[in-house]
């Protein structure tokens, strides 16, 4: 893997296209809680420009079609959605020699993989840095409009049985490895899914963000062993 | 009010992705809040998969199969450092054992 690249606009969508694979069965996914959820089409894919971010986008719909209040849909949609503030924090110290401009242009395509890409491919360079994130980030922008668009016009496409939904933590497992590249950042994602698995009953997902800030916490508390 | 419900999840999710890069953007970071941060990426992405196996009222859904995919997964990340062998393999394995089953 290029860790140093060339031409980081070019690098940037050559990484985010694998990475988009797994979106794309849930894309479809989406296009079927939209129809169940009565909402017609075109306003069901709004909310890809508008909020953009599956998860969040799924949970909202879901719970509006079960009939839920808009206050009580919208948030557990945002509790959902709340690791982006992590990642928001994480990022900072990246966007602290950079033009305004990319910061709110940037922050709109931080999402989950965009995040991890910018963590496991460290460019040092600021404009490199910037031109790798925004090619990243609008890579999947572009593929996350118009496969949720072809979900809402298609819905169901591929048969649930293939079970093309596992991809999704398939995905996520090798982003962990690549993200756990010191053992200690090892040592924190086993904590991470022992306290995550601990905390699951937690409503909305909730418990996911109390194990990652509980992590990072103990992790800082172990006496340094392995950090440089 | 679907709209309504659209528009405030847009501004809200935005806002959360937008707040820490504004509000710290002249923030000089400690060398302790540093090093806190590099176990976000780890942390979260381990979070993210045991949320997806498990259902909203928090029972874990992995059988063999899971199991054995995401372990396969593990290690040709580890040892290849390509995601696309990574879900490949992990895929692979995952098939295989629920039609072994």
């Amino acid at each position: 893997m290029n860790t140093a690249p060339t031409r980081p606009a070019l690098r940037g969508c050559l990484d985010a296209l694998p990475l988009f694979i797994p979106a794309l069965p849930f894309a479809f996914v989406f296009g079927v809680v939209v129809a169940e959820a009565g909402i017609p089409a075109w306003l069901g894919w709004s909310s890809s420009p508008i909020i953009y971010g599956g998860a969040i986008q799924v949970t909202l719909f879901t719970l509006i079609g079960e009939g839920a209040s808009v206050a009580a849909a919208v948030s557990a949609a945002l509790i959902v959605g709340a690791r982006h503030m992590l990642y928001s924090v994480t990022l900072a110290p990246r966007f602290q020699n950079q033009p305004s401009w990319f910061r709110w242009i940037g922050s709109y395509v931080l999402i989950d993989q965009v995040f991890v890409l910018s963590q496991i491919k460290p460019v040092d360079e600021p404009v490199a840095f910037r031109r790798y994130f925004l090619a990243a980030g609008f890579t999947f922008w572009i593929l996350w409009m118009t496969c949720t668009a072809l979900g809402v016009a298609l819905g169901p496409q591929i048969p649930a049985h293939w079970r093309l939904d596992f991809a999704a933590p398939v995905l996520f497992v090798s982003l962990m490895m690549a993200a756990s590249n010191r053992p200690d950042k090892l040592g924190a994602a086993a904590l991470a899914t022992a306290l995550t698995y601990l905390l699951a009953p937690l409503p909305n997902r909730s418990g996911m963000l109390i194990a990652v800030v509980i992590t990072v916490v103990i992790m800082l508390l172990l006496p340094r062993k392995v950090n440089p | 009010m679907i709209a309504i419900a659209i528009i405030l999840t847009g501004i809200g999710s935005y806002a959360m992705r937008a707040f820490f890069i504004f509000a710290l953007a002249r923030y000089t970071f400690p060398p302790v809040l540093l090093r806190a941060l590099e176990y976000v990426a780890p942390s979260v992405m381990a979070a993210l998969v045991i949320s997806m196996m498990t259902t909203p009222e928090g029972e874990l859904v992995a059988g063999a199969a899971e199991c054995a995919g995401l372990i396969c997964a593990a290690l040709a990340a580890r040892y290849s450092g390509n995601h696309i062998l990574a879900l490949i393999a992990g895929m692979a394995v995952f098939w295989g054992v629920t039609w072994f089953h």
